[in-house]
């Protein structure tokens, strides 16, 4: 059963010229434990989509399911990852974490213990009482990591999570969400990243879905079949970004349309 | 693929950690005339700095003085005892302030329609010239409470609430409009909202704007509590307070009584400083929303300052205050709460309770002032105007003229001589160092304090015109200084730096870069400088203490003066003075400030 289904959505702003089309026609589904990317270049509404996934935003046309139900309003069993972090400056490490859960109108003394967990999860061990501005980048988005984990989402929505670190700590951040999403005792069952980064995209995720410029349209869905963990210089490895990165730059919208690729990867149902 | 970026809140209004008074007359994102904020100045300088000067000016009274300097001591409970009296009033107007810009700038802040209302109206209210009110509403307040000390202690406290509160609210305001989007997508996703969005998000938004923007409020504050307090001295509403007491010291001539109530004066001004603003301020840092780029800077610093020693005393000070204000505050808080509808987590337009406090508190302001004037005007028409009153009415288009070539000619010198002030201070960072510190203690104390002796004593030397234009320059001084200030601070280094890859230097640099880069700055201090001449002339114009004492200038200041001295028949003379004012102020805004300040915004802006 698909725990999410996005169904022929649009998305368009008004402007003061008309309106702006972001999206056109976007439909895939996110399964049980699944780890979708989502990737395309600058512009063609990855970020929108998510926030139209977790409800922030109305799709102009189209409708998104979560569990066979239709997203109307801000969804609990969704939590979000943000690029710039989006921490409160004015609350410790664990007030951030915390800040779900109070939300959700935990107890106090149910609140700690939750805290402490992800705390411990994140690796952000003896941080608890550290402002977010003595925190570095990595440590920082480790504090969104928890934050969203805490409330013990079905899905994790990320949105560009490791565009905003240098290098080094953006590899060692993904393994870790990596060994959390395989992690059967902890939450949550289906990843859903948004990133420009193609590589991040194939080494991370089980599909990846393939947007073109605006109006974004999917391109693409590819299913990376790699053994984890994933070596990027491998040649199969080579062989997946060569191909996405392909679909990406011939893929101007007027190729684009509804068609689905020569080589066909996976379309799966 | 992956980029390092440094995490900086996308503010679109300038740098939101700069306290910004904002201007009358301009619209609200005014950058800062930072008392505080980015260069608070080392506690020892400033400490010094209070201490010398009392000490210079006690070594000066000690060897010209002929009265005993024993006599010193003996005045200090009488000044302390006065200076309590005004704190009074400073108190019960600001906590009347934090309310209504709590209040005020919320619901403006997320109420799109009451925002299209509320804050032009504010815009209007800050560029009033208040003070020519302040007879107005202490005639119709004392009326109402007759033989009562409580009219014209309601004037006074409401009078310092004007002087408060518009900074505030725009501090609220503004802080809560350039909150970061992602800031409120995260509490959106989270499906924060009521109380707990108010107390998580929203509050500790405006914390930091707000306790800068009380720096600011209190200065104002101080300047117009004295000023009122000298204003009713030699009238039969008397109110007793420091600024009386400075004005009987000093056209008794007695230089240590003046003296006495200056030191106390300046001792209540820095033991404020030190513990309750800079403690309070320390605290506030922690609400900046604009998080530092990741790196050690941070933790360095606050450990050296552990290893302070007066660094236990701090953080024990900074706690009290802190539950204090959070107690303080509370029920505001809650009240706004309330409103913050489920389901509609960062907007709406309900009507609320918020929006009828908000609606109440600004009804009462303006109805305060229609009702002065409508007593007034019923006043005009039932008493027939005497002969002398029509005399002094048929000068009101005469004080226009020179009322306004007064507060032009003050300005001049303010700008002649904070600009290059200013320019250099920001420009050399020993200048800024050594000068800083000395500038802002000047800036925080009163100037009116020292009106008396102006009046008293330096009339001789600098005939009564002189004396009314210094006074007007220290209403008008740091709203310029410390703007330009601020606005050469912000000039983007990689302009100064182009310049002088293209070797662009001395009076070019001056016209093409330095001056448009600092002309939004500029125009915002000079719009402040101006609403703060006017608000001085009331003063600065007419001042009988008896005793043969005065001071009479030909002045919409000394007609509104004359008026209220007079009495009932009076009134007609100040209404007219006020409204010719009030006309001035608002046609000099409309004609010259307002375009230019359009200028400002939309061709000199480098965002």
């Amino acid at each position: 059963m698909a725990l999410i289904r996005v169904e022929h959505v649009d998305k368009s702003f008004p402007t003061r010229h008309g309106s702006i089309s972001i999206m056109q026609d976007i439909t895939f589904d996110v399964k049980d434990s699944d780890f979708l990317a989502i990737v395309g270049p600058s512009g063609c509404g990855k970020s929108t989509l998510l926030r139209l996934i977790q409800g922030l935003d109305r799709p102009t046309a189209g409708q998104i399911l979560f569990r066979d139900q239709p997203v109307n309003s801000v969804s609990k069993q969704m939590a979000m990852v943000f690029q710039s972090f989006a921490l409160f400056p004015w609350l410790t490490v664990s007030q951030n974490v915390a800040f779900g859960l109070e939300a959700l109108g935990w107890s106090a003394d149910r609140i700690h213990p939750q805290v402490e967990r992800y705390i411990e999860v994140t690796g952000l061990d003896g941080f608890q009482e550290a402002y977010p501005r003595e925190l570095s980048g990595g440590m920082r988005q480790r504090v969104g990591l928890a934050r969203a984990l805490a409330v013990e989402p079905a899905v994790l929505l990320m949105d560009e999570p490791f565009s905003a670190l240098d290098p080094l700590t953006a590899e060692s951040l993904r393994d870790e969400v990596l060994q959390l999403w395989q992690d059967p005792s902890l939450p949550p069952e289906a990843v859903l990243l948004v990133s420009h980064n193609i590589e991040e995209a194939i080494e991370l995720a089980d599909r990846v879905i393939v947007l073109s410029r605006r109006p974004g349209r999917v391109l693409a869905e590819v299913t990376v079949d790699l053994p984890r963990p994933r070596d990027r210089k491998s040649t199969a490895f080579y062989e997946f970004t060569d191909r996405v990165y392909s679909l990406i730059t011939e893929g101007r919208p007027s190729l684009a349309g509804t068609e689905l690729p020569a080589n066909g990867d996976a379309r799966a149902g | 693929m992956t980029e390092t970026r440094a995490i900086s809140a996308p503010s679109s209004a300038g740098n939101p950690s700069d306290s910004s008074p904002t201007a009358p007359g301009g619209s609200p994102p005014v950058p800062p005339t930072a008392l505080r904020s980015n260069f608070l100045p080392s506690a020892r300088r400033s400490l010094l700095i209070y201490v010398s000067v009392p000490t210079v000016a006690f070594v000066l009274l000690a060897t010209t003085s002929t009265s005993p300097l024993s006599s010193l001591l003996s005045y200090f409970p009488v000044a302390a005892v006065d200076v309590s009296y005004s704190f009074l009033r400073m108190l019960a107007a600001y906590a009347l302030s934090l309310a209504f810009s709590l209040a005020y700038g919320y619901y403006a802040a997320t109420h799109h329609g009451g925002e299209r209302v509320m804050i032009p109206v504010l815009d209007i209210l800050q560029s009033v010239p208040i003070l020519g009110f302040f007879p107005f509403a202490i005639a119709v307040l004392a009326a109402a409470t007759p033989g009562s000390f409580l009219g014209p202690n309601f004037a006074s406290v409401f009078l310092i609430f004007t002087s408060m509160a518009w900074n505030m609210v725009f501090g609220v305001y503004e802080s809560l409009k350039t909150l970061p989007g992602d800031l409120k997508e995260a509490a959106d996703t989270f499906g924060l909202r009521g109380w707990l969005l108010f107390r998580r998000v929203l509050y500790p938004a405006t914390v930091n704007r707000l306790v800068y923007n009380s720096v600011l409020s209190w200065t104002a504050g101080w300047f117009f509590l004295v000023e009122a307090e000298i204003f009713t001295t030699n009238t039969s509403y008397a109110l007793q307070g420091i600024g009386s007491y400075l004005s009987f010291a000093a056209s008794a001539a007695n230089g240590p009584k003046f003296l006495a109530g200056i030191i106390v004066l300046i001792i209540v001004i820095a033991l404020l400083d030190f513990a309750v603003w800079r403690p309070l301020g320390r605290w506030a840092e922690r609400f900046r929303y604009d998080v530092a780029p990741a790196g050690e800077s941070e933790i360095v610093a606050t450990e050296r300052e552990a290893t302070g020693r007066f660094h236990r005393a701090r953080v024990y000070v900074t706690e009290r205050v802190r539950t204090g204000v959070t107690r303080i505050s509370t029920p505001f808080v809650q009240l706004a709460a309330i409103t913050v509808r489920p389901g509609r987590p960062l907007s709406g337009r309900r009507r609320s309770t918020i929006y009828y406090v908000a609606l109440g508190s600004i009804l009462v302001v303006v109805w305060l002032l229609l009702i002065a004037l409508g007593i007034a005007v019923i006043d005009v028409f039932r008493a027939p105007i005497e002969p002398a009153v029509r005399n002094q009415i048929n000068m009101v288009p005469l004080a226009i003229g020179a009322s306004t070539l007064r507060v032009v000619a003050s300005f001049a010198i303010c700008l002649a001589i904070s600009l290059p002030l200013a320019i250099h201070i920001s420009r050399s960072s020993r200048a800024s160092r050594a000068g800083l510190p000395i500038i802002e203690v000047i800036a925080s104390f009163p100037a009116t304090a020292l009106f008396p002796v102006i009046i008293f004593q330096l009339i001789p030397y600098l005939s009564a015109e002189g004396a009314a234009i210094l006074m007007l320059m220290t209403g008008m001084m740091w709203y310029l200084f410390f703007n330009i200030l601020s606005g050469v601070r912000s000039l983007p280094p990689d302009l100064t730096e182009a310049a002088r890859a293209y070797n662009v230097r001395g009076w070019k640099f001056f016209r093409r870069v330095l001056l448009p880069g600092i002309f939004p700055a500029l125009i915002t201090g000079s719009i402040t400088a101006f609403g703060g001449g006017w608000n001085t002339l009331i003063v600065a114009e007419y001042l009988n203490v008896g005793a043969g004492k005065q001071l009479s200038l030909l002045g919409l200041g000394q007609l509104i003066d004359i008026g209220y001295a007079l009495g009932t028949p009076g009134e007609a003379l100040m209404a007219a003075a006020l409204f010719a004012l009030v006309g001035t102020v608002i046609a000099i805004n409309e004609l010259i400030w307002k375009p230019l300040y359009r200028r400002a915004a939309t061709q000199y802006r480098y965002d």
